[in-house]
């Protein structure tokens, strides 16, 4: 019996069809469209955040069906960022340079171009060389490809050394934060040739389209995040469901089991792992030219267990539930920082927001762990239920 | 110049000096300027004018002066000695040594000698002090004449060596004396039998001596010429680049300059006509192969110098000899000094490797310290405790609390201890009760619930103690350090740590195997249904062995905070190098854990000293390989056997 | 040290010519864009707290073309990109007139796009290592001529020191600064192998090799000194190590380009006494305007606090901008621009600060020693030294200058004689 997967899950028409909705609200209230009712700055912050709702669900695969708690997703987000940023500031750089040294007295040649870019690109890091690493910089498509292969290629050797070793549980856990954590370190060096601390900046503005205005370019960005969000969703739901989704999680639930079954555990596993770090590399791709800057701080180990916990609020098992946790908890914390919520005078001391939202946080993540295992996609299904 | 103002000082405290011309205050008033902000080169005219008067107070004046007691009164810039007697503020008259009765304290402006002014004073006053009755200003003088050395200074220190009371200070003399003698004692054979002297003494001063005879320059010529006393001739390809070699010839004018891309770039542009040169479209001037053929075409009509070629360059590299030569020109002395560098350098090397070797074992006790608490909850209770750096944080802070109120270093640490240990079992007993109880059977929820505990206590610091780092003082008998000799040293505070953390493997291997809580600890391990049924209680034991993580986690955080630093961030810090530290040692088994933060301690330290400018480096390879190790040894060093290794 | 102005900045100070203020619309807006969380939290809090000191005392002083100044206060919570996103909410959604903000490079990097895209402005007021100019950033920190160099002049010529190490934290001011010092010191005939460079992470605790590998470079008999670019809190464990292998200043000499009063409240200072720092200023500087601004610093925050070099930086960068609007008679960016440039106020340390073409301010360079109760005592004191956006020492940087009043160019290439770009390279 082969029942398509959409009526297995009518979820995905659910979040698709409210994905939609939202894109063309935003949208048409966007700056672009002259209504002007949501801000050029509010479009990226929402831009962004669907970038985060779709690493959040590859998280939920990893972690919510098929039971690795990777605390290390982050780290390919970062380089889809990376990737991505390369291209941006070459390309931008490239036009700059070209454009004054062709008013000199004779035309440069290809090595006068390249010390030219590579002077824009690294003085501030003090150097000028061009490290091997940005090698396919100028191009791309070829930069777009690496989007996709180093996170996945990076996943596919950590992933195959770790499950062959039948390292789980915990140990995969901290294997997988010191994978970041390495990758932090080692990107936080200048001589790793991305520019050490200061990371890549200025990729809010896209080569070749410098007359386009940021409203036009930031509200373009926030549909292609929406879409690829829309799309990340449709691939995992199918992923998840059918018999590919009944193995991975039998081996969430008792791997042991499924091995015994004749199942090649491993494979199952490092596909996950890998497709997930893809979809991760791309949405960081999406991410970082909204934000506008990557730096080494961006993949420290915290910024991923911070995915966990997002996953965990939204509740974990549901891809609906990630991207919900992922949107909640990263617009909640951005209205409290960002001084949104009012200070509470309890008369003997004021309540600051900036100071205290951290304390709330950490301690709604206990009380979430503790009382609403299912997090807030538990509260759906409750919903769901009752009407039936 | 040194060298001929402490002559002349010498000379006129010798020669009686003739009836004073003018008051020091006089000659001060001509300086005023260098006098109140002195400079290490404007000094000595100070110093000059000084020696030439021959005045019996210029003495106590340098010293005051050196010593900052030198005030100017703003008024009619006058300078006094201002010197505090019985806690009030006294002007006394430069000349006379009289007080002076009334005087505005704002009015005062302070000569400030910058720290090369004071070491350029010292250095005049060195010969009156050397066998001054005041023990201290005889070892400034020592001190003085270590800094730096000076031919004049070989006779008067020698003369003083007899007159020494003090024992230690008489060695101290000796040993300097021979250090001056093997730099300028008046004859070869003096000075070689002085370097032989030498040999053998670790300490960096005696390499400087040696080093400063060793001194090379290098030198390039066709052939080496006979008289020199050459050190070495240098090998093109291994001691220098043919660039580097090349650019020597230049230097020394023996072979053209090269002409670099711009100045090819330059030479064209300058010769560009009618939309061309040397024949050459400019348009087509993109490729640096064009710019050759065009820029050759121009040397040919002679406008430009040639290029350099490369067999010209190889050429006159193979036509010139490249080697270092002493400034020294005796042989006999180098040969001495380079025998007598090389025996010391051999020792050298093998203290500074068992002086790493110290450093990675306090480095080791560090992160076992950090990490044994840490032992305990995640490897023997298997509770991942993110909060657990928060932990050491408390302890710290506790530390720092107990110093405001307890102002005694040493008692403060004593309160302080027992204090840390008290309220992080507390915290921990707490956690454990409320949150962990619960999680006992989902541990990767564990994580993510101390991890909210992790940020709500950090963000709690801060908003309590301020973002600020604090301070937190070791007591006084911790200061300095414990050194072996001149290359081998290590600090008290770090042999604490490393006492403390062995105290601490005593103490938990004391308690996990011989009392009763350990026993009843490793059964609940083990088998918590069957220690239940034979009367042990698991949850007041799951209780107390948390309890007694943390606790241990809040003594090591006063320790870690007395050697570096006490912020609301310092948790973070060990964190994750505490969870490898137990991971690579082997979960559930102290001794894995020690063997862990020896293996991370002693790597660390090797690959630093690998690379040692970048210990970023080091620290990011450190972590890869633990990546790697546990690939291959997912159980750790010490990995357990049996049933209990059963996850 | 005294000089004639201090009136004047009495008043700007304390508002004691209190004007009436006239009904007005609107208030007219200053964004503050410093950490308040986060790991650079430490630092900038400070610098909120001191523009907020600013603006009280301004609207006490009758506030600015008869309106009062009201601070928008962000918390960017030490995430850069965060920076970048703040700097644009502040100038479209709260419309701000100007920013003052940002401490690392890398956050004044976030910002830098969004500026010059939104043509904001925004005063900058820490130390930084050059090597760049923006149209909508005015620079109020020192620039490596006005503290790096200077610096290591002074160990040159008044300690002799002949052998240096460089030890920074790893991130881009210690390395370009390291840069430009070790291309100025060859320059100097110092041997490129008497120049030992070290990077260690953010908060590096674990100082005993490396202060070991500093005591042996004394091996040859030479003098040696080290230039101290660690960062934040990695400064208290070397210190500490230092202090407990027993080096005095006398020994090997430490300047330091990140100390500040600030840093060393959290340390015991004992041990340290004689070690250097160099800024643009020290709460120890003499002078009756220095003296007033500690008195209502520590009126606002308490008796225990101090003031330091970014402060300063603020003080001025405030007031001159304060007196820019004054004389264009409005708050539109390229008005009070142009109003900026050669702008004079005096500094805390006596004499006057100058805005130059060049977006940065002409200051004097102070070295101190440490003293035992936390404090600098000023030992060296230059006469105002104008800031330089490209260093002279490196050779890609030489060629280029900055003129955004006569040239309207911050990347003038004087060989080629062209605008390199307009705007910034971030």
């Amino acid at each position: 019996m082969h029942r398509s997967f959409l009526s297995q899950n009518p979820s995905v028409l659910w979040f698709v069809a409210t994905l939609a909705v939202f894109t063309v609200i935003v949208t048409l209230l966007s700056e672009v469209t002259g209504v002007d009712m949501i801000s050029t700055s509010f479009v990226k912050t929402l831009g962004k955040t669907l970038c985060l709702c779709l690493v959040a669900i590859a998280m939920d695969v990893v972690w919510g069906y098929c039971g690795i708690l990777s605390l290390g997703h982050f780290a390919f987000f970062g380089i889809g960022g990376y990737a991505i940023g390369m291209w941006l500031m070459y390309a931008r750089t490239e036009g700059i340079v070209i454009e004054s040294l062709s008013s000199q007295p004779i035309p440069p040649t290809p090595s006068e171009i390249s010390d030219a870019i590579g002077n824009q690109i690294f003085g501030v890091v003090g150097s000028s060389e061009f490290p091997w690493i940005w090698a396919f910089a100028d191009s791309l498509f070829l930069q777009l490809l690496m989007v996709i292969v180093v996170p996945g290629l990076l996943a596919l050797v950590f992933g195959w050394l770790a499950f062959r070793s039948r390292v789980t549980g915990v140990y995969l856990s901290i294997l997988t934060q010191a994978m970041t954590l390495a990758l932090a370190l080692y990107l936080f060096q200048n001589d790793s040739g991305l520019r050490g601390n200061n990371g890549l900046s200025g990729l809010q503005n896209v080569p070749g389209y410098e007359d386009v205005s940021q409203a036009t370019i930031s509200i373009l960005f926030f549909i292609a995040s929406a879409f690829a969000l829309g799309a990340g969703y449709v691939f995992f739901a199918w992923i998840v469901s059918g018999k590919m989704g009944s193995v991975v999680k039998g081996i969430r639930d008792n791997e042991a089991r499924v091995r015994f079954l004749g199942y090649h555990v491993e494979s199952y596993k490092l596909f996950i792992f890998t497709v997930t770090a893809v979809v991760a590399g791309i949405a960081g791709a999406l991410y970082y030219p909204q934000a506008g800057i990557i730096n080494p701080g961006e993949v420290a180990p915290i910024a991923s267990i911070y995915l966990a916990v997002w996953v965990a609020i939204g509740g974990r098992g549901r891809l609906y539930g990630a991207a919900i946790g992922a949107a909640f908890v990263s617009l909640l914390s951005s209205w409290f920082t960002g001084g949104g919520a009012p200070n509470i005078n309890l008369g003997f001391y004021v309540i600051q927001w900036t100071d205290w939202w951290l304390v709330l946080l950490g301690l709604s993540f206990v009380a979430v762990t503790l009382f609403f295992p299912k997090g807030i996609g538990g509260l759906f299904d409750l919903l769901v239920r009752k009407q039936s | 110049m040194l060298r001929l103002i402490s002559l002349a000082l010498a000379l006129w405290l010798t020669v009686p000096v003739t009836a004073a011309a003018q008051p020091l205050q006089a000659i001060l008033q001509t300086h005023q300027d260098e006098v109140l902000q002195p400079g290490r080169r404007t000094v000595s005219v100070v110093m000059d004018d000084l020696v030439a008067s021959g005045l019996p107070q210029a003495l106590p004046f340098l010293e005051a002066w050196r010593d900052r007691e030198i005030v100017q009164r703003g008024s009619d810039g006058l300078f006094f000695r201002a010197a505090s007697i019985g806690g009030t503020l006294t002007l006394l008259d430069l000349d006379t040594g009289n007080a002076i009765e009334e005087f505005d304290a704002d009015d005062l402006t302070e000569a400030r000698p910058n720290g090369g002014v004071r070491r350029a004073i010292g250095d005049a006053l060195v010969q009156f002090q050397l066998s001054d009755p005041d023990i201290t200003k005889r070892q400034t003088a020592v001190e003085a004449i270590a800094r730096s050395m000076d031919s004049s200074q070989l006779a008067p220190l020698a003369a003083s060596i007899a007159s020494e009371p003090d024992p230690v200070l008489k060695e101290t003399k000796t040993r300097l004396a021979g250090m001056l003698g093997a730099l300028f004692a008046d004859t070869a054979a003096a000075r070689i039998a002085a370097i032989e002297a030498l040999s053998g003494d670790l300490s960096v001063d005696v390499r400087a001596v040696l080093n400063t005879v060793l001194a090379t320059d290098p030198q390039v010529a066709v052939t080496a010429s006979e008289d020199a006393n050459v050190a070495r001739i240098l090998a093109i390809g291994e001691d220098i680049t043919a660039i580097e070699a090349y650019d020597r010839l230049i230097a020394a004018n023996l072979a053209p300059a090269l002409i670099s891309g711009s100045d090819i770039r330059a030479a064209l542009v300058e010769n560009i006509a009618n939309g061309a040169v040397g024949g050459v479209p400019v348009a087509s001037l993109n490729t640096d192969g064009a710019r050759a053929v065009a820029y050759d075409a121009l040397s040919a009509q002679g406008i430009v110098p040639p290029r350099v070629t490369d067999a010209e360059q190889a050429a006159a590299i193979a036509a010139h000899t490249f080697y270092l030569q002493y400034s020294e020109a005796d042989a006999a002395i180098t040969d001495a000094a380079d025998k007598a560098l090389t025996a010391i350098e051999a020792k050298v090397a093998l203290n500074q490797g068992i002086d790493l070797g110290l450093d990675a074992l306090s480095l080791a006790s560090i992160y076992f310290l950090a990490a044994i608490g840490l032992a305990i909850t995640f490897g023997v209770m298997g509770v991942i405790n993110m909060a657990h750096g928060e932990f050491i944080m408390m302890g710290a802070y506790t530390g720092f609390v107990v110093q405001q109120f307890v102002p005694d270093y040493t008692l403060s640490i004593i309160i302080a201890l027992p204090l840390a240990f008290s309220i992080t079992f507390g915290a921990g007993v707490a956690m454990e009760r409320l949150v962990i109880r619960h999680l006992y059977h989902r541990p990767l929820e564990t994580l993510l619930a101390t991890f909210g505990i992790s940020i709500a206590l950090q963000q709690l610091a801060k908003n309590i103690f301020g973002t600020q780092a604090r301070p937190l003082t070791s007591p006084e008998w911790l200061d300095g350090a414990l050194v072996f000799n001149d290359v081998v040293a290590i600090s008290y505070i770090r042999i604490a740590i490393f006492v403390l953390a062995l105290l601490f493997l005593c103490l938990i291997l004391f308690v996990l195997k011989r009392t009763r809580l350990g026993l009843e600890v490793r059964a609940v391990t083990q088998n918590p249904g069957m220690a239940a049924s034979m009367g042990i209680n698991p949850d007041r034991i799951n209780m107390l062995t948390f309890g007694l993580g943390s606790g241990i986690a809040g003594i090591a955080g006063v320790a870690i905070g007395l050697y570096a630093k006490v912020t609301s961030e310092m948790g973070a810090d060990y964190i994750v190098q505490s969870f490898m530290t137990v991971v690579v040692g082997g979960v559930g088994n102290v001794w894995g854990t020690l063997a862990g933060a020896s293996l991370i301690g002693f790597l660390q330290k090797g690959i630093e000293w690998l690379n040692p400018s970048n210990t970023l480096a080091a620290q990011t390879y450190m972590i890869l390989f633990i990546i790697l190790f546990i690939q291959f040894r997912p159980k750790g060093i010490v990995a357990l056997k049996g049933r209990a290794a059963a996850d | 040290m005294k000089f004639k102005t201090s009136a004047f900045a009495l008043t700007a100070l304390l508002g004691s010519t209190a004007i009436a203020a006239a009904e007005c619309a609107d208030p007219i807006k200053v964004g503050v864009l410093h950490s308040l969380s986060g790991t650079m939290a430490i630092s900038e809090t400070t610098l909120k707290d001191t523009m907020e000191l600013l603006i009280e005392n301004q609207n006490a002083a009758g506030g600015l073309l008869g309106c009062e100044i009201e601070a928008v206060v962000v918390d960017p919570a030490s995430d850069w990109p965060l920076f970048a996103e703040k700097a644009r909410e502040l100038l479209t959604v709260s419309e701000v007139d100007v920013i003052f903000g940002s401490w690392t490079s890398v956050s004044r990097k976030s910002a830098l796009p969004v500026l010059e895209e939104l043509n904001g402005l925004m005063f900058y007021p820490v130390q930084y290592e050059g090597e760049e100019s923006s149209k909508n950033v005015f620079y109020t920190g020192a620039a490596p001529n006005q503290q790096a160099i200077p610096a290591t002049d002074y160990l040159l010529e008044e300690l002799g020191v002949e052998k240096f190490a460089l030890l920074g934290t790893d991130y881009v001011y210690p390395r370009t600064t390291n840069n430009i010092l070790e291309s100025y010191l060859l320059s100097k005939g110092i041997a490129a192998e008497d120049i030992f460079v070290n990077y260690t992470p953010f908060g590096q605790s674990d100082w005993a090799t490396i202060v070991a590998d500093v005591v042996a470079l004394g091996a040859d008999g030479k003098q040696v000194g080290v230039i101290s670019t660690i960062n934040g809190d990695a400064n208290i464990g070397f210190y500490k190590e230092l202090a407990a292998a027993g080096i005095s200043a006398d020994d090997i000499p430490v300047v330091a380009f990140s100390v500040g009063e600030e840093e060393l409240s959290g340390l015991d200072t004992s041990d340290l006494v004689g070690h250097l720092a160099a800024w643009n200023y020290f709460q120890s500087a003499e002078s009756d305007a220095n003296d007033a601004w500690v008195a209502a610093w520590k009126a606002k925050m308490g008796e225990d606090r101090v003031t330091n070099d970014p402060m300063e930086a603020h003080y001025i960068g405030f007031n001159m901008w304060v007196n820019a609007v004054n004389e264009a008679g409005t708050t539109d960016v390229d008005a009070v621009r142009t109003a900026m440039y050669g702008q004079e106020f005096p500094n805390l340390t006596g004499g006057t600060a100058v805005m130059l073409p060049n977006h940065h301010l002409a200051k004097p360079v102070l070295i101190g020693e440490i003293t035992a109760d936390g404090q600098f005592d000023i030992v060296s004191q230059t006469s105002e030294v104008p800031g330089d956006a490209w260093t002279d020492f490196l050779p890609e940087s030489a060629v280029l200058m900055s003129d955004w009043e006569t040239l309207g160019c911050g990347m003038y290439n004087t060989e080629t004689e062209t605008c390199v770009q307009l705007t910034s390279n971030y």
